[in-house]
């Protein structure tokens, strides 16, 4: 009997490793994976994943992301590993931590969302109640390219990152504008600002919170009253939020009246855009250096916008994937993440005619033929350097700020 | 014998029962779900506590009542306004003339829109940037896009008013001229041969006789609009926003302390909704009856 | 002069009645359309190439949202015909209560019970299924589907069954070659308003369906909410496609029928 078993066993062993060893690219499948719940090598990893599907619950409102995703991502893991990546749209990634907490508090372990594009307030949400998967993100053969020392990959909004989230790609905030209607030396501080708003009122605004863009502009004026991110950067502290916030409030409050409809409501992100295409607002902003430059390639933003940071910097993040506890295919959803991290991924990733995002890797980690690339890419004149982005870059405060900071905005700004 | 009268007596029960079955599952059975929770019963959380706590939340709470505001005078408006237009559009279109069934086909044709699409269309023609600013800058009327009146993301909640009246004046009016075509014109030559003028032909004739109609299809798209939640999303303020957004907010927040208080949200809302209805099937009564 | 003004109201009736839907047909074949152009001063097929591919997910949702509004549409019928025609034509203990009860979900917000339902269905495991979605969706067609037919088989009586009756037919035959017969124009516009009530929901079908259950509605609200108008307007144009065919067939009846509509008249 115990004969039998352990044939089988060993057979099974063979099986896999043949079928890993067809699927996979990279050296590191036979090494142990650590912690990784479930599998102990990267080859049976890969075998589970096999001929499966991976349900990808993200942010849905972009068809040039939904494009590039279908294409560069589920195109290439069908190829590579037989993994068919179901995109599925969400309005907003909230619905998605709610449908996790839901099945949750239903006791259901086999759920339906396999991977999550996430980060920040939502990424705590999940870890806090304990619903992720894990720890497999620095156990994955790509995770190799990750600085793990780096603050900004290792914590997301100061949330230790631990081994549950996968980085996809960079984000760094940049002031979008029109020069046929702010010229071409654009207000850098927010003194500037404020006086340019005043001598130019309705053509400035920006989006509602809880719009994640919304709220990274208004942290801004946080570190603007503090004189920089260091008391933010800590645990929350009541005194010191009480200390800084009227500053902010006064600032905000005496820039309404110059604002687009003179402050009487203010738009959701992509209505911004839509303002911002047809001259109705000068400005506009994104986490996405790039997006600017692929707006006017599309046909979306007139020739004429530019992008600046602020002079004291702007706040750069990451965005990551993350795995929840009850995923019903956890094994292929880690060999997704892995692809996201692949020097082929990558370049399309940066590439500006393509995704034109940043790298969450340095590019120093990848082949020769890489730094070439990337060296190589002609870059649109609506998007900034990366050595400029990266001489102007801040850091995230922890989400329990961010909290505090938007229902202090919708109590004194929005609802006065 | 018995037999036969049982089976008589049971025959409408019986005839009902699917349809009462599936509703009384499912949306009082919903509701019912829905009210446990807003008491405080939600074992998810553990919470096992009964008590009226969430609903002093929501009461004491002044975004409820603006939004509870927001709500009524929208509803309200594109009520009123549909049901004045349509009958008016009704009564131009009940006359037999040449190509008056285009015209009506023409007429019903934003009755199977979806209030989506209604939504994009409306978007499209009112944005500031949009075509009628278009047009206003091609003839010279405005200078640039602020200059064109604010109809949209405004609080008013004038996109989402011109997109109920584009979808729901069709809609009664289709039930009006339904009633005038089961009246023809006997009545109103009656009272022409006995002097009534144009005016008085439709005040003292034809309203007595359409009102009913009107009234209850009228009721249906207060309910409707009382009840929106994209329309008001897409083209609303985020604040006052309606009732339904706000509480499906509440519902989705990822604190899930938050749902009881939806819950209760929710709750008053279909007491306000059911009050309402009395009231105005109280008042049709009224009407009609004098 | 007063034909004149006819005229006038007529070409607005028509105006109104198309502005918000024929631009959209612009808009679908537009590539770069800024303010303050009149028409796209670069045109495109692009929206329409991308609401072909698998990704937009486009056909996908066409699928869902034809397939749910029509289980929906038949189960309404079913179970709504013999509940419309109880309370037309016969007087029985609780038929008030009923009708209440059957009229509270055209009066009470679709969310309000959804809500609740969700939290059943997550125990039931129907949320993220297609049943799931489809019964959610019954509550506010069924009152619809009773509303209309009640008022039809009011106007309908039952003088006609009788004679058949009389003359020897059988019940299978009256059913087939007098009842349906006469209430079929009725009905069809009954289908019509339960199909398209399916047709249209967003925010039920957003909840219970979870994100698995992608439907025409979801696909397209994102892209009018990302101010994505291209993409946004061809989307709207298949989704209004049929929508427009079924008032088509049943325009004649919405017109003429008086009993039909007059069903919302007794709500």
């Amino acid at each position: 009997m115990f004969g039998v078993k352990r044939t089988f066993f060993i057979l099974l062993v063979i099986m896999m490793t043949v079928l890993g060893a067809v699927a996979a690219q990279d050296a590191s499948e036979d090494e142990l994976l650590g912690a990784v719940p479930g599998y102990e090598t990267w080859a049976d990893v890969l075998a589970a994943a096999q001929g499966t599907t991976v349900n990808w619950h993200m942010w849905g409102g972009s068809d040039k992301i939904n494009t590039d995703v279908d294409r560069d991502i589920g195109a290439r893991v069908l190829e590579l590993y037989g993994i068919t990546l179901n995109r599925v749209p969400v309005v907003d990634t909230a619905d998605v931590v709610n449908k996790i907490l839901d099945e949750s508090a239903a006791g259901d372990t086999t759920g339906t969302v396999d991977l999550i594009w996430i980060n920040g307030e939502n990424f705590r949400t999940l870890a806090q109640a304990e619903l992720l998967y894990g720890p497999w993100s620095e156990s994955i053969p790509n995770a190799q390219f990750v600085n793990w020392e780096d603050p900004a990959l290792a914590y997301d909004f100061g949330f230790p990152v631990n081994g549950y989230e996968s980085p996809w790609g960079h984000a760094q905030f940049v002031i979008e504008y029109n020069t046929a209607l702010v010229g071409e030396e654009p207000p850098r501080t927010f003194e500037a600002l404020a006086e340019w708003a005043a001598a130019n009122p309705g053509l400035f605004t920006y989006p509602a919170i809880p719009d994640f863009v919304g709220s990274v502009f208004v942290r801004h004026l946080f570190y603007w009253a503090a004189g920089g991110p260091e008391p933010f950067l800590g645990d929350f502290d009541q005194a010191v939020f009480d200390q800084y916030a009227p500053m902010v409030w006064e600032y905000l409050n005496a820039l309404e009246p110059n604002l687009w409809r003179a402050g009487e409501t203010y738009p959701e992100a992509s209505v911004l855009t839509d303002l911002l295409a047809n001259q109705e607002v000068a400005f506009n902003m994104d986490y996405n250096p790039g997006r600017a430059a692929s707006n006017i390639l599309e046909g979306i933003y007139p020739e004429t916008v530019r992008t600046f940071v602020f002079d004291t910097g702007t706040i750069s993040n990451n965005n990551f994937v993350t795995i929840p506890f009850n995923a019903p295919n956890a094994a292929g959803a880690m060999v997704v993440a892995n692809f996201m991290l692949s020097e082929e991924y990558q370049l399309n990733l940066t590439d500006p005619t393509n995704w034109g995002w940043l790298s969450p890797i340095s590019p120093a980690v990848y082949s020769q033929e890489f730094q070439d690339a990337v060296a190589a890419f002609e870059r649109h004149p609506a998007t900034l350097a990366s050595e400029e982005l990266a001489a102007h870059t801040l850091p995230e405060p922890p989400s329990t700020w961010v909290t505090a900071m938007e229902q202090g905005w919708i109590e004194n700004v929005l609802q006065k | 014998m018995r037999w036969l009268t049982l089976m008589e007596k049971l025959r409408s029960p019986l005839m009902v029962l699917p349809a009462v079955g599936v509703i009384v599952i499912l949306f009082f059975g919903g509701l019912l779900v829905g009210l446990q929770q807003s008491l405080g019963y939600f074992p998810a959380i553990d919470s096992y506590e009964v008590t009226l706590r969430y609903y002093q939340d929501v009461l004491s709470d002044p975004i409820f009542f603006e939004s509870l505001w927001q709500t009524f005078r929208l509803a309200l408006l594109s009520t009123v306004m549909s049901s004045v237009l349509a009958i008016a559009l009704a009564l131009v279109l009940r006359d037999t003339f040449k190509g008056s069934r285009f015209f009506t086909f023409m007429f019903q044709l934003s009755i199977p829109i979806p209030h989506l699409v209604a939504a994009a269309g409306i978007v499209l023609l009112v944005t500031q940037s949009g075509l009628l600013a278009r047009g206003a800058y091609a003839l010279g009327l405005i200078a640039a896009p602020r200059d064109f009146p604010v109809l949209v993301f405004d609080r008013a909640g004038i996109a989402i008013q011109l997109t109920y009246l584009w979808k729901e004046v069709p809609f009664i009016g289709v039930v009006v001229l339904a009633v005038l075509q089961g009246i023809g014109p006997q009545y109103e030559e009656i009272a022409r041969t006995l002097g009534a003028n144009a005016w008085q032909r439709f005040r003292y004739v034809l309203l007595p006789l359409i009102m009913p109609g009107v009234l209850s299809t009228s009721i249906i798209v207060f309910a409707y609009v009382f009840s929106s939640y994209e329309i008001p999303l897409l083209l609303g303020v985020r604040f006052p926003t309606t009732l339904p957004v706000l509480a499906f907010q509440n519902y989705q927040d990822p604190d899930l302390a938050q749902r009881p208080q939806a819950m209760a949200m929710s709750i008053i809302l279909t007491v306000i909704a059911i009050v309402l209805l009395i009231a105005y099937k109280r008042l049709a009564k009224y009407t009609v009856s004098r | 002069m007063k034909k004149a003004l006819r005229w006038v109201i007529l070409i607005g009736i028509v105006i109104v009645s198309i502005a918000p839907i024929l631009p959209q047909f612009i808009w679908s074949f537009s590539h770069r359309w800024l303010f303050p152009a009149l028409l796209p001063t670069t045109w495109s097929t692009e929206p329409w190439e991308y609401v072909m591919t698998p990704s937009s997910r486009v056909g996908e949702g066409f699928a869902n949202s034809l397939a749910i509004a029509v289980v929906v549409s038949i189960f309404s019928i079913l179970v709504g015909l013999p509940a419309a025609r109880a309370l037309a034509l016969h007087d029985f203990r609780g038929k008030s209560a009923v009708e209440w009860l059957l009229m509270v979900p055209i009066i009470v917000p679709g969310i309000v019970a959804t809500m609740g339902i969700h939290q059943v269905f997550i125990r039931l495991n129907l949320t993220d299924t297609f049943i799931g979605v489809c019964l959610v969706h019954l509550i506010p067609c069924i009152p619809y589907m009773v509303l209309v037919m009640s008022s039809v088989f009011a106007n309908y009586g039952t003088d006609l069954e009788d004679t058949a009756r009389t003359l020897g037919a059988g019940p299978l035959n009256v059913l087939r070659y007098v009842t349906l017969p006469g209430i079929l124009p009725g009905l069809l516009v009954a289908t019509m308003f339960t199909f398209l009530i399916s047709w249209g929901q967003y925010i039920t079908t957003v909840l219970i369906g979870g994100g698995v259950i992608i439907t025409l509605p979801m696909v397209l609200f994102p892209f009018i909410s990302g101010t994505n108008y291209a993409t946004a307007a061809a989307v709207s144009l298949i989704f209004v496609a049929p929508a427009v065919l079924v008032l088509f067939f049943t325009s004649r009846q919405l017109g003429r029928e008086s009993s039909v509509m007059g069903g919302f008249g007794r709500l």
